[in-house]
């Protein structure tokens, strides 16, 4: 299966990320990309730009640009040219998903979606599209989706098109600092295993979508894991900035676990409260 | 006549306009055309939201912007305490940081240059360890932002010192077995290119090819060298040649615009440096390099092997800090003052993979003020005239072919997105 790689304004985060893919050697019999910023291809940017080279699926990073060039050409025409032809598009990451971190203007935009509000530059294309954000991407997502189209798998979609296998779970789930969510202990210190960072520390793993303590980074940890809140990277909504704070109104989070109403949080909270679990006050080893 | 050459997979992409006369290189001007504006992306956020901005620099050395950047906020302070363990464990993170690039440019960029494939096993695999090795520590690699002021958010156990220790020594065996077939204690304290020859591997492969086509005299620049950051292992410095100075002050780097590239050019007292593993190899007197210079000057030969042997003398070193940790001190010591409350500027420097990476803070009032960021690579890579050129410009001139140049524009490992930040 052939694959084109295209960055707008990026980090490369996203091709770093996907070179700690697990099995990447076994990725690369399978799949061939015509261009990569990083692989050899048999392709350059520029043969890219002036021809058209077949290929399956398009797989777009970084933040679009009203204007930005590729070897000279227009991006927005290059994803049309190669959009129009291939079977699937992916957006690889926030960036290209919702607009992520580069987005400052309003010249700037992700592929279907500034932020959360949809757009429709690219309608025609937006049916085969699947989002994958992350910032960066996790490589073990973008793998399993590419084999699954070439399997003809039906991938199920969230409403923002991302890969429901991957993006039904949040943060939350597998997260090891759970039991300090389940009792309310909100007695978090950077630099420790015990606590949870979701009352005074920002992290938004309760309402955040991904499987990052699932499917676990680099196959070793994940932030929450190593005491770093969650940043919310794969919403659309990221970044949301004040990061490593908790929004409250009047001491209850403002933004509570995903699709809890707030008076079951409330209720929750208050009966757990009334405990004093000697277990979560003091240090565990 | 004016040839102009789009150069490709270089974290992005730029564009050399190079100046015939009498068919060889008279000047090479180099041009990276587009922005992403993140020191104005900063002013106006809360402080400690640099440290999730700023790694998003560069997906290669995003980690050497998340340090660079948490010490820039510590600047701000005064007496704020820091266990040894975090910053021995920053400086771990880091080192890790270096080598997984020094491996991917080895062997993805740096092998297509002399007529081999890119290989892709050999660039990933090491580098994988190495993003283990940070991920136990930080959580994940690329992008975390696990430094935070007073320390680092992860606790670290037994068992995480264990694992580490097993990917730096699967890593010192890949490079033992693929790069250079020596024993690696002694291969760092080697003193002799002829020696390093006489072995076999792919790095050795690479320097034979150079040695027999004759580019031992390839990408001479002007053999000056600067290095701002400095930690147990680095030393910073500059120095023409041999002669070292170490007395160094930021406030003599000037930064100015270009007119026909959005990257900044940089330089030090009037004059430009280079940055990078040469550069810190020259600095630190690190004894193979030296004798590499001495023979072959700041060549592409120097350039190459003085990368590929920092991954050794980085893994070695590495080995010392993890063993010196002490887990029992804490990994975060909670600042008297929170930075929402601290105004004042200050200027971090430290060695990223491609060489010296500064910012500068201002913060008042829980805001960013100011934010500046100069990156390696425009150090390298500064677009100076035919008169005043470059690093990177003044490498090239007199060449005659082009794939040539780009031999040596490379060998500067070239970042399109740190340069374009």
């Amino acid at each position: 299966m052939k694959l084109l790689w295209l960055s707008a304004l990026s980090c490369n985060g996203n091709v770093h990320s996907f070179f700690n893919y697990e099995k990447i050697d076994s990725f690369l019999k399978s799949f061939t990309f015509i261009y990569h910023p990083a692989i050899e291809s048999d392709y350059t940017l520029q043969d890219i730009v002036k021809k058209d080279i077949p290929c399956d699926i398009l797989l777009l990073e970084g933040t679009l640009q009203e204007g930005l060039q590729k070897a000279g050409v227009d991006i927005e025409d290059l994803i049309f040219r190669y959009g129009n032809k291939v079977k699937k598009i992916i957006t690889v990451g926030t960036c290209a998903s919702f607009g992520g971190i580069f987005l400052d203007s309003e010249e700037k935009y992700g592929l279907h979606y500034r932020k959360k509000e949809p757009h429709d530059k690219f309608i025609s294309l937006k049916e085969k599209t699947i989002n994958i954000p992350g910032c960066p991407i996790h490589p073990q997502t973008l793998a399993s989706i590419l084999y699954s189209i070439k399997k003809e798998f039906e991938i199920p979609l969230d409403p923002y098109q991302r890969p429901k296998e991957f993006f039904a779970f949040t943060t939350h789930n597998g997260c090891l600092r759970n039991e300090y969510f389940e009792y309310k202990v909100d007695n978090h210190q950077f630099g420790n295993i015990e606590g949870c960072m979701f009352y005074e520390h920002g992290c938004q793993g309760p309402f955040t979508n991904s499987s990052c303590n699932k499917i676990l980074w680099n196959e070793v940890s994940s932030k929450t894991r190593s005491g770093h809140p969650c940043l919310g990277c794969t919403e659309p909504t990221f970044p949301k900035y004040n990061f490593f704070e908790t929004k409250k109104h009047m001491g209850i989070p403002a933004h509570l676990p995903l699709g809890v109403p707030k008076r079951a949080y409330l209720s929750l909270a208050g009966v757990a409260k009334t405990f004093k679990i000697e277990r979560f006050e003091k240090k565990l080893i | 006549m004016i040839r102009s050459e789009l150069i490709e997979k270089i974290e992005g992409e730029a564009t050399l306009d190079y100046h015939f006369k009498n068919k060889a290189i008279e000047h090479v001007d180099i041009k990276f055309l587009s922005s992403r504006h993140i020191e104005n992306i900063l002013k106006g956020k809360s402080p400690l939201d640099a440290l999730v901005i700023n790694p998003r620099v560069c997906g290669i050395c995003g980690h050497a912007h998340l340090i660079a950047t948490v010490e820039a906020l510590e600047g701000c302070y005064e007496n704020l305490e820091i266990s040894q363990k975090a910053k021995k464990l920053r400086e771990l993170t880091l080192n890790f940081e270096l080598i997984q690039n020094h491996f991917k440019w080895f062997y993805l960029v740096l092998l297509p240059l002399f007529g081999q494939k890119q290989n892709i096993y050999k660039a990933t695999h090491p580098s994988k360890l190495m993003g283990q090795a940070i991920a136990t520590i930080a959580g994940q690699y690329p992008h975390n932002s696990y430094a935070i002021p007073g320390g680092i958010t992860n606790e670290v156990l037994q068992q995480d010192i264990i694992k580490i220790e097993q990917y730096i020594d699967e890593t010192i065996a890949f490079y033992q077995n693929h790069l250079v077939d020596a024993d690696m204690e002694n291969f760092i304290d080697c003193e002799s290119v002829s020696k390093v020859l006489s072995k076999n591997g792919d790095l050795i492969d690479i320097l034979k090819t150079i040695k027999q086509n004759k580019w031992t005299k390839l990408g001479r620049s002007y053999d000056r060298f600067i290095v701002f950051g400095q930690n147990s292992y680095f030393k910073a410095g500059r120095g023409v040649a041999t002669r070292v100075n170490h007395n160094l002050n930021t406030k003599y780097i000037t930064e100015t615009n270009n007119t026909d590239s959005l990257a900044k050019n940089v330089k030090f007292k009037k004059y430009y440096y280079e940055v990078g593993p040469l550069a810190r190899a020259m600095i630190n007197k690190t004894a193979l390099v030296k004798d590499s210079h001495r023979k072959y000057r700041d060549s592409i030969f120097s350039r190459i092997l003085a990368r590929t042997c920092e991954i050794p003398q980085l893994l070695i070193h590495s080995k010392k800090i993890l063993n010196s940790i002490d887990i029992h001190e804490p990994s975060f010591i909670e600042p008297s003052v929170p930075i929402s409350e601290i105004s004042g500027k200050a200027t971090s420097c430290v060695e990223a993979a491609r060489g010296s990476l500064i910012h500068k803070i201002h913060i008042e009032n829980n805001t960013i003020i100011e934010y500046n960021i100069i990156t390696p690579t425009q150090w390298n890579l500064s677009n100076g005239t035919k008169k005043d050129s470059g690093v990177a410009q003044k490498a090239m001139v007199g060449l005659k072919d082009i794939e040539v140049a780009q031999k040596v524009f490379k060998s500067f490992d070239v970042c399109s997105v740190c340069t374009t930040h």
